[in-house]
């Protein structure tokens, strides 16, 4: 392995708790991070880019699997739209996971936008980009209210519930579920659905990637390590 | 590159072009009425033929998913917002006003989707992502960081081949010329091929800091020229987006956003 770090590994102490198990808490053990107040390294400018362009590819190769199954709906299928609501914002989630710096989840999950708008062609339209914009904000709302500190369980139930309010929110204009009969059950399904496949699954998936070691350069790996 | 010569719509600069397209789309969402979207529609699918010289089978087929999402949200607001007067259509019996917003909802999608298809269909993603380096000062190294995700998105495809390929070779219950199929293998692939994208995000970074980004000012190796005319554009279609709502307002069928809940 060549890459070089650009996070400076610390050492190894003890495997004390299954870091998959325990909420990770910054206590008082693990030190300040210094690197919070600057910018990205390019090394997680380039992660941030890859992470959106492939989770881009990921949504729009969905979207297209999706639409037959819309128009074979019918009328639930709009329905279905707020069941899936939470799987197109995991990329920013777990991009905040992963790096732990402020703005990244809303650039990872605009980014994924622009590569679905630009580069593919998405049926949502150049709209996406600020669909992307409010979905990356709405799930980094929560970190950032803890100031990047806390990535426990917790912490990812309360991003999936601000993402699901403010895409409703949007959405509510965007698609004109205001007014309609099942406005409340709509917001009721959008929120159980960003919790789990936003939140709950952003957190399952970074733990699965940081088990793999390909992380260990970032500020995740850092925290496993302890 | 390969085209003859470009066309009106490809030599418009990318970053003016976005911002217009972005802008009107957004200004399209405030508008729920059905007529204002369709004229637009047409005004855009118009300059999609005549500046863009997009061929017509090109356009339809790209308008096959906007149908579909279109005509979705025609028939959930139909049968979900009821009041109004009763129309009869055929056999069925709709409230006027799930009609009238499903149809504003439905012309408003192929509106913007048709926007869309001016971004995707007339502009070069590397010319794209120079402009907006140079134009809206996006910083090197994102420019630089996206280009090279993009050079693997390219490579997505392949990839994502070669470890199916390899799953079906360990799997020993193959049978020949089938890749495995059970959505647990799916989804182990897919996973395969994101831990490979990450590993692979540390390599394009050696090669990008081995290339000297982000030590300094950068020179544009094919700079993306912005002109009077790029913004002479974005001001005719900006004023013509808002002739048409003007002209509805005064004839009287522009509604906004109150129009959902009424």
């Amino acid at each position: 392995m060549t890459e070089p770090r650009t996070t400076s590994p610390r050492p190894h102490d003890t495997h004390a708790q299954p870091p998959d198990l325990a909420p990770d808490r910054s206590g008082p053990a693990s030190p300040p991070r210094p690197s919070l107040r600057r910018g990205l390294t390019l090394h997680e400018t380039v992660l941030v880019a890859v992470l959106g362009v492939v989770f881009g590819f990921v949504y729009w190769a969905f979207v297209q699997l999706w639409a037959p199954l819309q128009l074979a709906m019918g009328p639930l299928a709009d329905l279905a739209a707020n069941v899936l609501a939470g799987a197109w914002i995991i990329v920013g989630p777990l991009a905040t996971y992963i790096v732990r710096k402020p703005g990244v989840g809303v650039l990872a999950e605009t980014l994924a936008a622009l590569v679905e708008v630009v580069f593919l062609a998405s049926p949502a339209g150049p709209l996406l980009l600020v669909v992307g914009l409010v979905q990356g904000v709405g799930a980094e709302l929560p970190f950032a209210l803890t100031r990047y500190r806390r990535f426990g369980w917790w912490a990812f139930v309360a991003s999936g519930v601000s993402a699901a309010l403010v895409t409703f929110a949007f959405n509510a204009v965007r698609f004109g579920w205001l007014g309609q009969d099942y406005a409340l059950l709509r917001l009721g399904i959008q929120v159980v659905s960003c919790v789990v496949l936003c939140g709950l699954a952003a957190r399952l998936l970074g733990d699965a990637l940081a088990r793999t070691g390909a992380l260990d350069a970032f500020a995740i790996g850092a925290a496993r390590r302890g | 590159m390969t085209a003859p010569r470009p066309t009106v719509l490809e030599r418009w600069n990318p970053t003016v072009k976005l911002a217009t397209v972005l802008l009107v789309s957004t200004a399209a969402l405030l508008v729920t009425d059905p007529v204002t979207p369709a004229t637009g529609w047409l005004l855009t699918v118009a300059a999609l033929l005549a500046l863009g010289r997009v061929p017509v089978r090109t356009l339809a087929l790209a308008h096959v998913p906007f149908v579909v999402f279109a005509t979705s949200l025609l028939v959930v607001n139909v049968v979900t917002r009821p009041g109004g007067d009763p129309v009869t259509l055929g056999p069925l019996t709709v409230g006027a006003d799930g009609l009238a917003i499903g149809a504003a909802l439905a012309l408003r999608t192929l509106f913007v989707g048709s926007l869309s298809l001016v971004l995707v269909l007339t502009t070069d993603p590397v010319r794209l992502m120079t402009s907006l380096h140079q134009h809206a000062r996006l910083p090197a190294t994102w420019t630089f960081a996206v280009l090279a995700a993009h050079r693997l998105l390219v490579e997505l495809p392949d990839a994502w081949h070669t470890i199916r390929c390899a799953q079906a070779v360990r799997d020993p219950r193959r049978r020949r010329g089938r890749l495995p199929r059970s959505p647990r293998s799916l989804g182990a692939a897919a996973f395969a091929l994101l831990v490979g994208a990450v590993r692979r995000s540390e390599r394009l970074t050696v090669a990008l800091e081995s290339r000297g980004l982000g030590s300094g000012p950068r020179t544009t190796s094919r700079p993306v020229p912005l002109g009077v005319p790029d913004v002479v554009a974005a001001g005719a279609v900006l004023a013509l987006a808002g002739a048409l709502v003007a002209v509805g307002m005064v004839a009287g069928w522009v509604t906004g956003i109150g129009a959902l809940t009424a």
